[in-house]
């Protein structure tokens, strides 16, 4: 027996020394974070009969929680009566705007299907009244929901994790599994060295407002050209959304709310010359943006991390007697078209929840037990999307001024050139708006290199 | 931004009112400090500074950042920020520290 088991025993005695209450043995598993991730392990684990504590911080599932807008709920879908969920709009419109400094260039998708039901499973909501709903399924189904209360570490037994050390007084809670569902700044998971701490090339900071049009009707209807509940969820990218910095920035339709923010990586954000509250608002004013948000009111102000290092940065998913999932997994795709993580997030809590209640059957709790976790998130859309684009970022990255600043600005060039009236024959303005681009590409051979580079993007 | 007539005025809130749109519970004590604060003291970038949406992390008159921890979005780019993995970062202890109603 090693001399660290010997400590962690002593410390174990003083422990059973305490009053009650003392939930010791109560639970088969404990989940840290009542988020999307850990509310689906949750009510997962709890559907196959398990005894489930899930632990949240804030005063309620979703009060310490910030996201972009867009809930991608095909997994979700299956767990819940989706029916009651508190759902903003449906996403009916899908725009991308390249932005220079004045100039706007975009392409816009409204597919007619995307209006009928399940609405390409993509809704906005927002996480104070979304995430405080799913918990409750989870508790309908058996979980033992306590908020207000912060796990601070983990308790181990040789190698085993077996449960949590809370801010709570007699703050030891012992249980078989603990599932790490802690979102993106993962302290616990760090502090027993489950992960590494993420460099700040890997993360990006996000600022959002949540905005409503207090002296306009129908603001939000006519300025996003929508009926009923469907919705828009727009995007930007390009100098004119946060600088020369990777990343960009968004505008979702809620209800009676619009949420605008911008999102780049750290590294950028210190080198930047201007903090990200005035990155955001630089966004507001840009011409194609201010007609939109014109006349607003913040009804919120928000900040987050976002896990984006992609596969690459994925730690270990199992360990004896815990699994790591959602944001703390870095489960998250942001690659300028894709922007999700709210989809894995419930997948990986749903898998590792599936798992963690197979293993107790079999009454095991080591890593090995828990592997069909990590094997079904590899099978699933989850990694095979991670490491499908994680090429594709790290080309971008290298070709940033080329896609952030040459492109967007030489694209509106071309189109100024292109539909540009005067008396000169439409032949000499398309000769010339081709020249532009080319020119921005280096010509016929950087066009060339180009597409070779970005090739496994249609093929 | 060039100024161009036709774009219509946005009226950002300040920073202040719009951390005001947020809940703060004060837990007490602040859930952010610095481990070694001579490293802040020799570190001339203060990216802490730099990052903080929340105007929590501020330069000081000799340079130095300081703390007013009570605005803290708890977003944690400075953990990430600081190339001297500087800072101290704990959550905000029972259920303490910022609320979003929306998220």
């Amino acid at each position: 027996m090693s001399p660290e088991r010997d400590v962690e025993r002593d410390t174990r005695a003083e422990r059973d020394t305490r009053s009650e209450p003392n939930y010791d043995d109560h639970f088969d598993a404990i989940v840290v974070g009542a988020g999307l991730a850990g509310s689906a392990a949750a009510l997962t684990m709890a559907d196959r009969d398990l005894e489930v504590l899930l632990i949240e911080r804030g005063s309620s599932p979703g009060a310490k929680n910030v996201f972009g807008g867009v809930l991608y709920t095909p997994t979700i879908r299956e767990l819940t009566d989706f029916e009651t969920a508190p759902l903003e709009r449906y996403v009916s419109e899908r725009r991308f705007s390249m932005l220079s400094q004045d100039d706007e260039t975009a392409v816009s998708l409204r597919p007619g299907a995307w209006h009928t039901e399940p609405h390409n499973d993509s809704y906005t909501v927002l996480r104070g009244d979304f995430d405080e709903w799913f918990a409750e399924q989870a508790v309908e189904k058996g979980t033992t929901l306590v908020t207000e209360t912060t796990v601070t570490g983990l308790v181990r037994d040789g190698g085993r994790i077996v449960g949590v050390e809370t801010d709570r007084p007699d703050g030891t809670i012992r249980a078989p599994y603990v599932v790490l569902a802690e979102g993106g700044n993962s302290l616990v998971s760090e502090g027993a060295n489950l992960k590494s701490t993420e460099t700040r090339e890997n993360v990006a900071v996000a600022v959002k407002e949540v905005l409503e049009f207090p002296d306009t009707d129908d603001a939000i209807e006519d300025r996003f050209r929508l009926l009923e509940d469907a919705g828009a969820s727009y995007h930007y990218f390009g100098e004119g959304a946060v600088g020369d910095a990777f990343g960009g920035g968004f505008i979702y339709t809620n209800e009676d709310t619009i949420s605008v923010g911008v999102a780049y990586r750290i590294e950028d954000a210190v080198a930047a010359n201007q903090s990200p509250e005035a990155t955001l608002n630089a966004f507001k004013t840009h011409p194609a943006v201010a007609p939109l948000v014109r006349d607003a009111r913040t009804v919120e102000y928000a900040a987050k991390t976002i896990p984006e290092g992609g596969a690459e940065s994925v730690p270990e998913l199992v360990h004896d007697g815990a699994a790591i999932v959602g944001d703390a997994a870095g489960l998250v795709l942001n690659n300028g078209v894709h922007l999700e993580g709210t989809n894995m997030a419930v997948e990986s809590g749903y898998q590792a929840g599936r798992t963690i209640a197979e293993a107790a059957a079999a009454g095991r709790t080591d890593a090995g037990a828990l592997a069909s976790y990590p094997t079904a998130l590899e099978n699933s859309f989850v990694m095979k999307n991670l490491e499908h684009y994680d090429w594709l970022m790290t080309k971008a990255e290298a070709d940033r001024e080329l896609l952030f600043e040459t492109l967007p600005r030489a694209f509106a060039s071309a189109g100024t050139e292109y539909f540009r009236m005067d008396r000169d024959p439409k032949r000499v303005h398309e000769a010339s708006a081709k020249r532009t681009v080319l020119d921005a590409v280096g010509g016929w051979v950087g066009a060339a290199k180009l597409a070779f580079r970005y090739r496994k993007v249609v093929t | 931004m060039s100024v161009q007539p036709q774009i219509p005025p946005v009226e950002n809130e300040s920073l202040e009112d719009r951390l005001y749109t947020v809940r703060y519970d004060d837990p007490g004590d602040s859930h952010l400090d610095v481990k070694v604060a001579d490293v802040c003291a020799t570190c001339e970038t203060n990216d802490c500074v730099k990052v903080c949406p929340a105007n929590v992390w501020r330069e000081g008159d000799d340079g130095v950042p300081t703390i007013a921890y009570e605005n803290c979005l708890e977003c944690s780019s400075c953990r990430f920020a600081c190339t001297y993995d500087n800072v101290v970062w704990e959550y905000p202890k029972t259920g303490g520290g910022v609320t979003f109603k929306h998220g």
